[in-house]
C-alpha cells in the first residue's frame, strides 16, 4: 500500500510540459497583418524547417513526426493545431515546448547546437496567424 | 508457462493474472522477479525506427490474491533521432474468483503512472486504470487462456487526443482489450505456444492487434521464454522479439 500512495504521488507532483491550444483568436474582420508571406514562412524557417521539411527522409528528421512538415503554407495548416499547441502562446496556455533545446546547424544533421527560441511575441503572433490563416481561403 | 508474459502492455498484464493463478498453489505467499529484454522494429504512420527495452518486474501472490509491479527502460529510435527513457510503470492486483483443478478465473485491475515521457513517446502522459477479466483451462497438455478488459485514460477524453501511443506499448485513450494465448507442454520443461492480443478503441482512436509464437523453457522455479511477434493492425510494430526470464521463491 505505502508502494502505491508513494507511486501515486510521484505520479502527482510529476509536472511535464504538456501541448495546449491557446484558444489564440484572429481580430475581425481580418487585418491581414501576419501572413504566409509576411511572418509565417520566415518564422518557420528560423525555427522549424531544420527538420520539419518535406525534403527531409525520416532517418534526418531527429524525430519530427511524417508529414509535419511546414516548408509550405498548406504543410502547416496540415497540423495548424500542432503547431499553436506546441510553440504558440494566446490566452489560454504557452507552449514552448517547441523548439526543442537542441537542433542541427544544417537541415538534417546532427542535433549540436542550441535552438534558437522565439521571443513571447512571435509565439503570441504565430497563434494569431494560424488562427487567421485558418479562416482564410486556400486553394 | 512462466509466471511472466512478454511485456505487450495491458494484455500482457491480465496475461500474467491468468498464469500467475495457474501456476500459483496453496495459500504460501509466492514471489516472484523478472526480467524481460525486447528489440523491435515499427513503421507507423508518423515514424520509423526501431526500439530496445529491458523490463524488470516483481510479482506476488498470496492465495487468491496477487499483485505485480513493472517498468519498462527504452532506448528508442525515431526519425533518426535516439532517446532513452523509462516507459510507464504498471502497477497492478488481482484476485482468483474461480479455482478449480482445471478452471480458473477472476478479475484484475492495473493502473498506469505516467512515468514515461510523452514527448519522447515512452509514455501515454497521463494515467490509465484498466480493469480486466481474465480466465484460463487446463486439459493436459493444454492451456487456453484470455481476458477481456477495459483501459481508460485518467484524464479529459475531451482535451487533446493523442491517438495510439506511446510507440513502446500503444494503446488508445479509452479502448476495450483483449487476449487470447495456447500453451502446449511438451514435456522436459519445454512449452510452446501462441497468443494474439490487442484493443479497440471507444470513440476516437485506432484499432491495434498483435500475434506471436513462443517457446518457453525452464523448471517450476525458472522460466525462460523467448517469443517472436508481428503486429497485425494499428502499427504496434513491424516485428518485435523478447526474451523474458523469471524466478520464483
Amino acid at each position: 500500500m505505502r508502494l502505491v500512495l508513494f507511486s501515486l504521488l510521484i505520479a502527482g507532483c510529476t509536472t511535464v510540459a504538456t501541448p495546449k491550444p491557446t484558444d489564440a483568436v484572429c481580430p475581425t474582420p481580418d487585418p491581414m497583418t501576419l501572413t504566409w508571406d509576411s511572418f509565417g514562412q520566415a518564422f518557420m524557417t528560423e525555427f522549424c524547417n531544420d527538420c520539419h521539411s518535406a525534403s527531409l527522409p525520416h532517418s534526418e528528421r531527429n524525430g519530427a513526426p511524417l508529414y509535419h512538415d511546414y516548408d509550405s503554407l498548406m504543410g502547416v495548416l496540415n497540423t495548424a493545431d500542432h503547431v499553436d499547441q506546441f510553440t504558440g502562446s494566446g490566452p489560454a496556455a504557452t507552449n514552448t515546448i517547441m523548439p526543442p533545446p537542441r537542433c542541427p546547424s544544417m537541415a538534417g544533421g546532427p542535433l549540436d547546437r542550441d535552438c534558437p527560441q522565439p521571443t513571447d511575441q512571435q509565439r503570441k503572433d504565430l497563434s494569431v496567424w494560424l488562427a487567421c490563416e485558418k479562416l482564410r481561403p486556400h486553394m | 508457462m512462466g509466471l511472466f508474459a512478454p511485456p505487450t502492455g495491458i494484455a500482457r498484464a491480465d496475461h500474467d493474472m491468468a498464469t500467475m493463478s495457474e501456476t500459483h498453489h496453496g495459500d504460501a505467499s509466492e514471489v516472484s522477479v523478472g526480467l524481460s529484454a525486447e528489440a523491435a522494429d515499427f513503421n507507423t504512420a508518423f515514424y520509423v525506427g526501431s526500439y530496445q527495452g529491458i523490463t524488470p518486474s516483481l510479482e506476488w501472490m498470496r492465495g487468491r490474491f496477487g499483485a505485480t509491479a513493472m517498468i519498462g527502460l527504452y532506448h528508442i529510435t525515431e526519425n533518426g533521432l535516439s532517446t532513452y527513457g523509462a516507459g510507464d510503470a504498471m502497477l497492478g492486483g488481482m484476485a482468483t474468483l474461480v479455482d478449480r483443478e482445471d478452471v480458473h478465473a477472476g478479475v484484475a485491475l492495473h493502473v498506469m503512472l505516467p512515468t514515461g515521457s510523452e514527448l519522447d513517446t515512452f509514455g501515454m502522459g497521463h494515467m490509465m486504470a484498466m480493469p480486466a477479466l481474465w480466465a484460463s483451462w487446463r486439459s493436459a497438455p493444454l492451456t487456453l487462456s484470455a481476458s477481456a478488459g477495459y483501459s481508460r485514460a485518467l484524464a479529459e477524453l475531451g482535451g487533446l487526443n493523442h491517438g495510439l501511443m506511446p510507440l513502446v506499448d500503444p494503446m488508445n485513450m479509452q479502448e476495450l482489450t483483449w487476449s487470447a494465448a495456447a500453451n502446449l507442454d511438451l514435456g522436459h520443461g519445454l512449452q510452446l505456444g501462441g497468443k494474439t492480443s490487442g484493443g479497440a478503441p471507444i470513440g476516437t482512436g485506432q484499432t491495434h492487434m498483435l500475434g506471436g509464437g513462443r517457446v518457453a523453457w525452464g523448471t517450476p522455479r525458472v522460466t525462460t521464454g523467448l517469443e517472436v511477434q508481428v503486429g497485425l493492425a494499428g502499427d504496434p510494430f513491424t516485428v518485435r522479439g523478447v526474451l523474458d526470464t523469471a524466478l520464483r521463491f
